[in-house]
């Protein structure tokens, strides 16, 4: 098999395909050790699905699901912001400037899912296709069920849920990493993930500055929650063994100077993903049938 | 029926592109100017590596100079900091030394030496020095990790340093907020599409990081 007349007839069809390759180092790495030739072209073709990333629907599949949770927190924070005598009057330039973000990233999902030959998803009971990317009240219940009624009443209570949408929001994003993986959606899913992260940061300095009891961090710390309601958003979040491959370490283990790193830190140094599965249990209670 | 050929292909040991040249360009020539190439760097400098061992150093690089960072500002603490900012400041500061012994640890003997800090241009003792220092290496840390994930060979590696870009910016946030209240996420840091604003590449990022390090690196091989 000419494996350089292979690369150069490919090059005529795509261009860019040693950019691609190169990209992530791919070429020849496949083939590191023996590979009986009868394998070759499967294996080639493996190499070049890898460097054109996943198939297109499962990554759409993705974009849809982060499209989902990002239509709920914009609904969310358009009905806190609009709802007089909630936000003090302090914290409102911050909550408009989430507000928009969730916009622009419902905006951003959408557009791209669009591109790629995708359906974005649109929420139940939207009524107007000409103002897709805007907000669905209707399709949410923010009471979850009844359990937080004061939810638009009582600043501390939409806190809570403000802190528990946005941590549970990057660790949604985390989640779906793996399908975005090899791709250059890996860099965006990231960019809006981390900007969730701010917002989480923001709401937990807040609470922590109003004298919320469990006094939280702008991060996570080992797996407490702003109530115990809302335990299972952040099961997972106290593990300290991180690790690569067959390298892993205990975080605590880790010295610092003086001692070691301590649990509450070597938990919060990471923020753990969630399956979509998981994030789909725990959103529900907000979903409209 | 011959039985199928086993072929060893080895591993080039360059990116493809270089791989081309070679073949256009002819042995001798090909030599000679892969040699000139590498003109820039002195023996003294401190090699990082190549392909992903030079990524991970790269992240090292930065969590080093965060941990470094926060032990000074924790030993030396600015003079208006409260009980409350300071418990905050010393969790920031072990979250740090727990992201580059974790980066350590997966170096293993391709771990680079501890670097050498040049905090020269911070005064400790004010809080506005100490806390927009702090947000800027936060916000860095974020593009590093995020700029570093396309390059690994190993996407196991994007997977798990996304868990740590996220917590940098939520540290970036904290130290906004300290500063100026709501700026946690503003026009500086988030773009039209409501994106975090990053660098596309390592050597971007590693190069403005140089400015608060002594030690000269040798990052010829850094992807990117």
């Amino acid at each position: 098999m000419n494996f350089k007349n292979i690369l150069q007839q490919i090059e005529k069809a795509d261009p860019e395909v040693y950019e691609r390759l190169s990209g992530r180092r791919q070429i020849l790495k496949s083939f590191g050790s023996k590979v009986a030739v009868a394998a070759l072209p499967l294996a080639i073709g493996s190499m070049f699905k890898k460097a054109y990333g996943r198939t297109t629907d499962v990554v759409v599949d993705a974009l849809n699901f982060a499209l989902e949770l990002e239509y709920l927190e914009f609904a969310f924070y358009h009905t806190a912001n609009n709802t007089g005598n909630l936000i003090p009057a302090a914290d409102q330039p911050g909550f408009l400037t989430i507000e928009a973000h969730e916009q622009a990233h419902v905006n951003f999902l959408t557009t791209t899912i669009t591109a790629m030959g995708g359906t974005p998803f649109v929420p139940k009971h939207f009524t107007d296709s000409t103002t897709r990317g805007s907000f669905v009240p209707a399709a949410y219940d923010f009471t979850g069920g009844g359990a937080y009624n004061n939810v638009f009443n009582d600043y501390p209570t939409f806190l809570i849920l403000a802190e528990v949408f946005e941590d549970t929001g990057v660790r949604a994003y985390g989640g779906q990493m793996s399908v975005f993986s090899g791709n250059a959606l890996l860099v965006q899913a990231q960019q809006i993930a981390t900007v969730e992260a701010r917002h989480a940061a923001h709401v937990r300095l807040i609470r922590r500055n109003a004298g919320a009891s469990e006094l939280p961090a702008p991060w996570i710390t080992n797996n407490i929650p702003p109530t115990t309601a809302t335990q299972a958003n952040y099961l997972g979040e106290d593990v300290t063994t991180q690790g690569v491959g067959a390298i892993s370490i205990d975080i605590t283990t880790i010295t610092d100077g003086t001692g070691t790193v301590p649990k509450s830190a070597a938990t919060a140094a990471f923020d753990e993903p969630l399956d979509s599965g998981t994030v789909t249990t725990l959103v529900s209670p907000f979903l409209k049938p | 029926m011959n039985a199928p050929e086993d072929i060893q292909v080895k591993e080039p040991g360059y990116d493809v592109s270089r791989r081309r040249f070679f073949q256009l360009a002819g042995g001798v020539a090909g030599a000679g100017i892969f040699l000139a190439s590498c003109k820039g760097s002195k023996p003294t400098d401190t090699y990082i590596g190549t392909e992903d061992f030079a990524l991970l150093n790269f992240l090292y690089i930065l969590q080093q100079l965060e941990a470094a960072f926060y032990t000074q500002a924790v030993a030396t603490p600015e003079l208006s900091i409260t009980k409350d900012e300071l418990l905050l400041l010393t969790d920031v500061r072990d979250q740090e030394i727990a992201h580059a012994g974790f980066l350590k640890t997966l170096l293993g003997r391709s771990a680079i030496p501890a670097i050498a800090p040049n905090f020269s241009s911070v005064t400790f003792v004010d809080r506005t020095s100490v806390y927009t220092f702090a947000a800027m290496l936060e916000d860095l840390s974020v593009s590093g990790i995020i700029s570093a994930c396309t390059y690994f060979e190993n996407q196991a590696y994007a997977l798990e340093f996304a868990k740590m870009a996220t917590v940098e910016a939520r540290h970036s946030a904290y130290f906004r907020d300290s500063l100026t209240y709501n700026s946690f996420a503003d026009g500086t840091v988030i773009d039209s599409n409501g994106l975090d604003m990053v660098a596309t590449s390592p050597r971007t990022v590693l190069a403005t990081a140089e400015n608060y390090i002594f030690t000269h690196f040798d990052s010829s091989k850094l992807p990117g």
